[in-house]
């Protein structure tokens, strides 16, 4: 009997999936094969014949091949862009989030700003708890950036998408800006659009340099890929 | 005489066919494709090629899925079974088809043919 997985493999263009899965389509479509020779022996018919009868199953392996990576390559890449973009962009804006929960908490809490954060002292009241909250969450995105485009390198993550990660919670920021002072257009108030501007300039330009400070690192491929790229 | 139905009302029967035998039991490809031409007389045939792609594509959309094991020969073999979400499917491609019989059969009369 032939080595039905090693004719497979021979015939079978790649498919641009993980070793594992190409293996196990492999085996299954070789298994198919072996079947089909043995239905063919068990009604008498000779070695060669059956053989030849097996492969007649597939009339085109290059458009087996094209078919088999269409089915199943989408839900490849589906899995990948989980992995390289949504699951990383969205660790980075939790934290990022929970950054500024926590130093938001600290900063509204009076005592810690009296003796903490002397230099606010000189403004306002609101405007030190703004800046007590703001600073410290400010220093603290780079890391946020950084977990994110990290995350994005390690699945696999191309350069544009490892950005999109590590920016991603400045992203969202802007979103949500733009989506209030769309919901102002609708039910107006006072200095609307000097708000979006100050709000851009808060919520976007600092965050979003503390972020790429954070991505930057990331941004290099790691030295085994680029040893493979050049 | 058997006669083959053309490509293209087989392909799109396929699904009902793979899903219905798949209701029933959990089979391995080779056994699929034995059996859909076994209860359907040779009308609908599938060969290895035109199989797989739909089951992987079926896979894809979490309506059957497969997990290897031994067949009585002691052959690894990957057994496909029905999913929560392809049982959920079954009902309304039965109805669907049986429609489009029906709207045919009214339209030409296949079944006096």
């Amino acid at each position: 009997m032939p080595d039905w997985k090693a004719l497979v493999l021979e015939r079978l263009e790649a498919l641009g999936l993980s070793p594992t899965q190409e293996e196990e389509i492999a085996s299954e479509l070789a298994g198919h094969l072996e079947d089909c020779y043995e239905e063919c022996r068990t009604h008498g018919v000779g070695k060669s014949e059956a053989i030849e009868r097996s492969l007649e199953q597939v009339a085109s392996w290059p458009n087996l091949s094209r078919k088999i990576r269409g089915a199943k390559r989408k839900e490849e890449m589906m899995n990948h862009r989980t992995r390289t973009l949504w699951l990383p962009a969205l660790i980075s804006l939790a934290t990022a989030m929970f950054f500024l929960m926590i130093s938001t908490q600290i900063a509204l809490e009076p005592r810690v700003i009296a003796e903490r954060f002397i230099i606010l002292h000189t403004s306002t009241t609101s405007t030190s708890y703004s800046f007590a909250a703001y600073l410290p969450w400010l220093i603290l995105l780079p890391f946020c950036g950084a977990a994110g485009a990290y995350l994005s390198r390690r699945a696999g993550g191309q350069r544009p998408v490892r950005l999109l990660a590590g920016l991603f919670p400045g992203i969202a920021l802007f979103g949500l800006v733009s989506f209030l002072t769309l919901i102002g257009q609708i039910v107006p108030f006072q200095h609307q659009w000097s708000a979006f501007v100050t709000a851009l300039l808060f919520l976007m330009v600092p965050p979003g340099i503390a972020l790429f400070l954070g991505v930057m690192p990331f941004l290099k491929e790691p030295r085994s890929q680029a040893r493979v790229n050049n | 005489m058997k006669k083959r139905i053309r490509s293209q009302i087989a392909r799109g029967s396929a699904e009902l066919a793979i899903l219905a035998l798949l209701a029933e039991q959990a089979l391995y490809g080779f056994e699929i494709s034995k059996q859909i031409e076994e209860r359907t007389e040779g009308a609908l045939h599938f060969t290895l090629a035109s199989l797989y792609p739909m089951l992987y594509d079926l896979e894809k959309r979490a309506w059957i899925k497969g997990r290897w094991e031994a067949n009585s020969a002691g052959r690894d073999r990957r057994y496909y079974s029905l999913t929560a979400a392809g049982k959920r499917q079954l009902e309304p491609l039965r109805q669907e088809w049986s429609f489009f019989f029906r709207a045919l059969d009214r339209l030409a009369g296949v079944t006096h043919a």
